[in-house]
């Protein structure tokens, strides 16, 4: 195969040419790094690319795999990383200008694990200040391959615009109210929020210590699949990661959906905030899955239509708290949008949190007790596609200090539940919509059988961005 | 509820030492204002009865 064309495989299937020697890892990463450098100023989705790395471990992933030591599906395998992880010698800013100059002596525990998997880190992506809002950039605004006037989403912008624009195979992303679906829903992609604590947080720049989780943003459900597969797992850094055993999650992948039942919350389908040609993608979704053979009914969960509010008093409060320091001596070196976040965290009353924690608590026994009769829960990811950018405009009333209401994610990260976003179709202006699904904590494989089952029946998958159809 | 003035915003702010003045304590008026008023809507039956619990452990 050209050298050209290598960033235009799937993850998996370049991860299989790999593996039967029919491409090397250095033409991979070479053909990656060479994409980078001629089109990422159009798409501003690295910080920071690690050139002389990335080579130096595609040499050694090489002469491991002709040596007969193959690692596994990511072995080889150019991989993006959010830079909320710290990295080893690498410049590691969290998006942020306080820590512009900061280097970590180690890896967070998902680059040592990919690492030990055999991927190659190709660099950091751009993202949102402190990933603790959707917006707000501090170096410059990753734009949408889809459409370079629009916006990602976020918090994970560079990680969606890097695998969206082919400028990697697959990257990894950081979930704390929906920041891996968002970016996912809005670029057309495979997006994946684990179960809180399949993912160590080690090295990861904190959000809500109880509702950050590190996962995929892929282009299809199969690179999803193998990239969880190469960073989750216990780690004795994080004493709340999970102990069970990681599967192959490729062994959930196939075979129709007979027997599942799927739950669509009627909350969100008639909530305003949804465009009519977004529902009208999203409830074609369902006929789909009907097609392959599962049972989709309509059910309520009361509360869902809080967790936006009852997340936000959490997403406020934790980071005004873990940067209160930072706060008071570096306030000038925030961007408008977190500073004002931040400094309304600091004031919220412990009474308002408490009360979001007991919201968090009901609405978490509503969606369990819903994943009793259901499998499955669906609803859009977002009620609309993605929108122009804007350069984080000033909050000038009450009204207009909330700009994430149409962002459908917030609910699964209360409950600790896994989460994914698939692409369903397009919208008026041709740009991407995301079908979500959630599950029980724990039950990923659940989530990969239905998304892959979908994702081979439609073709959704398949269409590329303007411009690179025929790359 | 009725809506915190600037002064209270600001005197709640000495109160977490910071010092914060306009253009942000407008700003952070109308951002806390919304929050509080949005959460004060939001009062199913039994809330007040609920132990809140953060998160639920991973499999084991």
């Amino acid at each position: 195969m050209n050298k050209s064309g290598l960033p235009f495989l799937s993850a998996s299937d370049l991860s299989r040419l790999i593996q039967s020697k029919e491409v090397s890892p250095i033409e991979a990463t070479e053909a990656y790094l060479d994409r980078i450098e001629s089109e990422d100023f159009r798409f501003h989705s690295y910080l920071t690319v690690m050139r002389g790395q990335a080579l130096a471990d595609a040499t050694q992933a090489e002469l491991d795999i002709s040596s007969g030591n193959h690692r596994g599906p990511m072995h080889g395998v150019p991989v993006a990383v959010k830079d909320q992880f710290w990295s080893n010698g690498v410049r590691s800013t969290g998006g942020s200008r306080i820590l512009a100059d900061f280097v970590p002596d180690e890896d967070a525990t998902v680059i040592t694990n990919l690492r030990n998997a055999g991927a190659v880190v190709l660099g950091k992506t751009n993202m949102t200040e402190f990933a603790i809002t959707g917006f707000s950039h501090r170096f410059s605004t990753p734009r949408n391959p889809w459409d370079i006037d629009t916006y990602t989403g976020g918090s994970s912008s560079g990680s969606g615009a890097a695998t969206a624009a082919y400028l990697c195979a697959t990257s990894l992303g950081e979930d704390t109210g929906g920041s891996i679906r968002f970016p996912a829903t809005w670029c057309g992609l495979v997006g994946l929020r684990p179960s809180w604590g399949l993912v160590s947080r080690y090295g990861v720049m904190r959000g809500v210590w109880s509702m950050d989780t590190v996962g995929p943003i892929s282009r299809t459900v199969e690179d999803a699949a193998i990239t969880l597969g190469a960073i989750a797992g216990h780690d004795s850094k994080d004493p709340y990661s999970s102990r069970a055993s990681v599967p192959d999650y490729r062994q959930s992948l196939g075979g129709d959906l007979n027997g599942l039942k799927i739950g669509v919350i009627t909350e969100f389908m008639e909530s305003d905030l949804v465009e009519p040609k977004v529902r009208q993608v999203v409830t074609d979704s369902f006929a789909s899955l009907r097609e392959l053979g599962a049972t989709v009914e309509e059910v309520s969960v009361p509360l869902s239509m809080d967790a936006g509010v009852a997340s936000a008093v959490l997403l406020s409060v934790e980071p005004a708290l873990a940067q209160q320091a930072w706060l008071k001596e570096h306030i000038q070196d925030y961007g408008h949008d977190v500073r004002n976040l931040l400094l309304t965290g600091s004031l919220i009353p412990a009474q308002a949190y408490y009360k979001a924690q007991q919201l968090r608590t009901m609405l978490r026994q509503q969606v369990l007790d819903s994943l009793e009769k259901y499998d499955v829960l669906v609803l859009p990811t977002a009620g609309k596609g993605a929108q122009p950018r804007v350069e984080d405009p000033p909050i000038t009333s009450k009204e207009s200090s909330s700009r994430l209401a149409f962002l459908f994610t917030r609910m699964f990260n209360l409950a600790s539940c896994p989460a994914m976003s698939i692409p369903c179709g397009f919208d008026d202006r041709n740009m991407p919509v995301g079908l979500q699904l959630g599950t029980r904590p724990g039950a990923e494989e659940t989530l990969f059988k239905v998304a892959h089952a979908y994702e081979q029946a439609t073709t959704w998958h398949t269409v590329r961005p303007p411009g690179m159809e025929s790359l | 509820m009725s809506d915190l003035t600037k002064d209270e915003i600001r005197a709640m702010g000495k109160a977490v030492g910071l010092d914060i003045q306009d253009p942000e304590l407008t700003e952070v008026m109308y951002s806390l204002n919304a929050l509080l008023e949005s959460l004060d809507a939001i009062n199913p039956p039994g809330l007040n009865d609920v132990e809140p619990l953060p998160i639920i452990l991973p499999p084991a």
